[in-house]
């Protein structure tokens, strides 16, 4: 009986998930597109700054090895919510870039394909990035963890300027600050 | 009401087989069981399987053994279909998606290979009825397949979510109903296979599969059969003019 108890449970926690993530669907469906104003700017500098090897290099000589450890994990927590920011923006561009490739327009469509390709592959690198900037916390030794990400920004960056263009080239676009 | 042969009991058997064959001739017509190619072999094969369950229940010729062999024929070609139904999901939902399809793949084999594990120790603990072999069989077996539905499709759901893919309405509509289905019978059947429940609890456990089964048909055929509204193809607004800034900061980042 114990067993069927945890199946119920189990089967009934499945069944709340998958209807809230179907609702949640079927409302972002309704609610039409226009997820560009849920884009966060991203200051890209000063993340290419935390990404970096040479900095983390030039602290370590810098710094007395407690001060670095203190200072490593203060970066590493920055980077870790630069990098949900960049992932929660390009679930946004996904969405944003789903939208687009219903259009009638070839050259938007496949500048609309090639932004949500780059935008769920930053997704994908963000999820992988956000578990080695955890594990660079518990394990300080572990360390750039976030260069894929950096690079894969810069491209989506490039996507995104190039379909907003396409649709519209008179609108403005901002997915990183200065 | 809530009785075996009541006209409700009748009519919840029969019903959605009927309605599923139905289904299947409307995606026939429109054209659209290459595309839903595993769904409509499931719905026919689904729908014949309860039908000619239903009369070997009212033939008298038909020993309750030869029904539970049926039964048990049944179950495995509905499974089979079942997963290779779900299988078309996630190629319909992920395939076009270059960047995540391998990832996607490696970790829905990933979570098959457990929900096959856990089924298996779940099977392992259900009490036996030496007596009734058959019967409880087929109750492990259900709960079996509907273990390792859920999972799937619950990893399906998550994944798609997560990366914020839109399924299209069809196969939105598909793999809803069979996670509704699939959670719900997971329920009854574990209840069904590890618990001693007299026969007339245990045809309310019935009642609750065939009401869900009929409910989810029905969904069915709203998402395959209803088109969905058409979204304006509104052009992208992006509230902020940056561009020079951006183009300029991109393009140092780059030439880096």
């Amino acid at each position: 009986m114990t067993l069927a108890i945890v199946l119920v449970i189990l089967a009934v926690v499945s069944l709340v998930v998958i209807l809230r993530l179907a609702v949640s669907r079927s409302l972002q469906i309704s609610a039409g597109p226009g997820p560009a104003g849920q884009i966060q700017p991203l200051d890209v500098a000063a993340f290419r700054n935390l990404a970096s090897p040479d900095e983390d290099t030039f602290l370590r000589r810098r710094l007395p090895s407690a001060e670095f450890r203190r200072v490593r994990r203060e970066r590493l927590r920055a980077m870790s919510a630069y990098v949900q920011v960049a992932g929660r923006n390009a679930a946004v561009l996904v969405r944003l870039g789903q939208t687009a490739l219903r259009s009638d327009n070839t050259i938007t469509s496949e500048a609309a394909h090639q932004l949500v390709d780059q935008a769920l592959l930053l997704r994908r690198n963000c999820a992988f990035a956000l578990i080695r900037i955890h594990l660079a916390l518990a394990l300080p030794l572990v360390n750039d963890a976030a260069a894929p990400i950096l690079r894969g920004y810069e491209q989506l960056s490039g996507c995104a300027l190039l379909l907003t263009r396409l649709q519209n080239p008179a609108a403005p676009v901002r997915i990183s600050a200065n | 009401m809530l009785q075996a042969h009541s006209l409700l009991w009748q009519y919840l058997w029969l019903a959605p087989s009927i309605l599923l064959l139905v289904l299947a001739c409307c995606l026939w017509r429109k054209s659209l069981q290459r595309q839903y190619a595993f769904f409509f072999a499931f719905a026919i094969a689904s729908a014949l399987e309860q039908l000619t369950l239903y009369a070997c229940d009212l033939i008298p010729s038909v020993t309750a053994e030869m029904w539970w062999k049926v039964y048990w024929a049944g179950l495995l070609v509905e499974g089979i279909l079942k997963f290779a139904l779900i299988a078309e999901i996630f190629a319909q939902a992920f395939d076009a998606y270059a960047s995540i399809v391998k990832l996607g793949t490696r970790l829905i084999r990933g979570v098959g290979v457990i929900l096959i594990l856990a089924s298996a120790i779940a099977a392992a603990f259900a009490p036996q009825d030496s007596q009734f072999g058959i019967v409880s069989g087929a109750h492990l077996l259900q709960q079996t397949i509907y273990l390792i539905e859920c999972g799937l499709l619950l990893f399906i759901f998550v994944f798609s979510s997560y990366f914020s893919i839109q399924l299209n309405r069809p196969v939105f509509g598909i793999a809803v109903g069979l996670a509704m289905s699939g959670c719900v019978h997971l329920a009854t059947w574990a209840v069904a296979a590890n618990s001693s429940l007299p026969p007339e609890r245990r045809i309310i456990l019935d009642f609750v599969n065939m009401a869900t089964y009929h409910a989810v048909v029905l969904i069915w055929f709203y998402y395959l059969l209803v088109p969905g509204k058409v979204t304006a193809k509104s052009i992208v607004s992006v509230p902020e003019h940056s561009l020079e800034v951006w183009n300029q900061e991109l393009e140092r980042l780059l030439q880096q």
